[in-house]
């Protein structure tokens, strides 16, 4: 399938429509806008939708080999965690505090992304793994902690180094850095993990995966039916926040612009590739790819405006928001897409396969 | 009627700031505050577009003098580096002076 046709259909979509539309209206200064209370309702319900989803899968594919997928993507999400610092804090030149914010902003994963994945693959009649449902789950909290842990360790060397000019008291960094992230780290936990989206998130995979598809039925018109047209509207919303922030865009700078469209294809398609090689489905890979390369920004600035105030919180937000969210519906989804067609077609996976061995040797 | 004297703290900041505040304010024992959502522009921009997390949060904290000074300096010493935030006080009467 060519990459480009699929872009091309997938601009003429409702989501990807409605999204653009909600930038114009914020750009004539229209006052139109989504009442809050619904705004606030829609995450709730998208995500009730994929946990009620996820949760009902699982009771057929069982919990064992949801495992592997699991640890794999944590792991991917930290490494890739530190890499965005490396790159943000030597190339990027940003101060510690931006680069960290910036890094587990991009280490962390979006809800509103992964609807917008789920619905894009209904559309082309292609299913995923539920349990990435609670891949999704456990990955919310992992890039921010690894961020937090890492910041407030720099943070205690730097005032131990300044300590040590004074006297000679020798306790190491890290025990500092263990001991000031604990106190920090306990309460951010208990918050993330007891705030909405994961609560919510959670909630909802556990009820699916009691009720099952016989007590789906009746909910279904509210949870399935209706998933893409919800999606539909917070895309509204998204549009309109997006267009109110795009005046932001020049002082986020030209690096950072760039950061947030190659990072996110990078990090989008090793998960493709890995998913691949572990053994997910074509559809579950493309999941498993946008996972990794979506960026957070609803729970970003609730985490990091606490965790890391020091950090420039509009530099995260509006690159997360202005540039890589767009980025990802519009061009990096079609382009997983066709990547993991490509990879799962049947004959040419070992082609595939065989010329990325070769390269890596 | 006899008014008797007492301080008014008003702290206008983004709301996630709110909780640190509450959390000044529980140490140094100040159990009553009033709160409400606001809107405005200021330093950093207009606040209250959008996510709702970038809202603004008035906070109102009736209290005497003594305590005053405490909670004025932790929250400037911690907050004002980092949060978009105002804080004013001023002189207010009340009438029932054992509440505060």
């Amino acid at each position: 399938m060519d990459i480009l046709q699929l872009i091309q259909s997938n601009l003429l979509t409702p989501i990807v429509l409605f999204f653009l539309f909600g930038i114009i209206a914020a750009r004539i200064k229209s006052d139109l806008k989504i009442p809050q209370a619904i705004s606030e309702f829609l995450p709730i319900y998208l995500l009730a939708a994929i946990g009620l989803h996820g949760g009902i899968q699982m009771r057929t594919t069982g919990f064992e080999n949801m495992l592997v997928p699991m640890l794999v993507a944590i792991g991917l999400s930290l490494l890739f965690t530190l890499n965005h610092y490396q790159i943000l804090r030597k190339l990027g030149k940003f101060n510690i505090f931006d680069s960290y914010a910036l890094a587990s902003t991009y280490g962390a994963v979006g809800a509103v992304t992964f609807s917008v994945g789920l619905s894009f693959l209904k559309n082309q009649g292609v299913t995923s793994e539920g349990y990435l449902a609670a891949v999704l789950a456990v990955l919310e909290p992992v890039a921010f902690i690894l961020a937090i842990f890492l910041t407030n360790m720099a943070v205690s060397k730097q005032i131990n180094a300044k300590k040590q000019s004074f006297t000679n008291d020798s306790k190491s960094d890290i025990d500092v850095g263990l001991n000031e992230t604990k106190i920090k780290l306990s309460k951010i936990l208990r918050e993330s993990v007891t705030g909405k989206a994961i609560v919510i998130l959670l909630g909802s995979i556990v009820i699916g995966y009691i009720i099952g598809k016989e007590g789906f039925g009746p909910i279904k018109i509210v949870f399935d039916d209706l998933f893409t047209g919800a999606i539909v509207i917070f895309m509204i919303e998204m549009g309109i926040i997006a267009g109110q922030r795009l005046d932001d865009l020049k002082k986020v700078g030209i690096f950072l612009i760039s950061f947030s469209i190659i990072m996110p294809t990078f990090n989008g398609i090793i998960g493709v590739v890995v998913a691949t090689l572990i053994g997910l489905s074509m559809g579950g890979s493309v999941m498993f790819g946008l996972l990794l390369a979506s960026a957070s920004f609803i729970a970003a600035p609730a985490v990091l405006r606490n965790a890391i105030p020091q950090a420039n919180p509009s530099l995260y937000i509006t690159s997360a928001l202005g540039i890589t969210f767009p980025y990802n519906i519009i061009v990096l989804l079609p382009i997983m897409f066709a990547v993991s067609s490509l990879l799962h077609d049947p004959e040419g996976s070992i082609d595939l396969f065989h010329y990325s061995l070769k390269d890596l040797i | 009627m006899k008014l008797y004297p007492v301080k008014l703290l008003t702290i206008t900041c983004e709301i996630l700031a709110q909780k640190n505040i509450i959390e000044i304010l529980t140490k140094h024992e100040i159990t009553g505050y009033t709160t409400y959502e606001v809107n405005g522009n200021g330093a950093r921009g207009l606040r209250s577009q959008g996510l709702t997390n970038e809202k603004n949060v008035k906070i109102e904290i009736i209290l005497r003098e003594e305590k005053l000074q405490d909670i004025v300096e932790e929250v400037s010493r911690t907050l004002f580096a980092n949060f978009a935030i105002v804080l004013y006080v001023s002189d207010i009467g009340v009438l029932r002076t054992e509440k505060f």
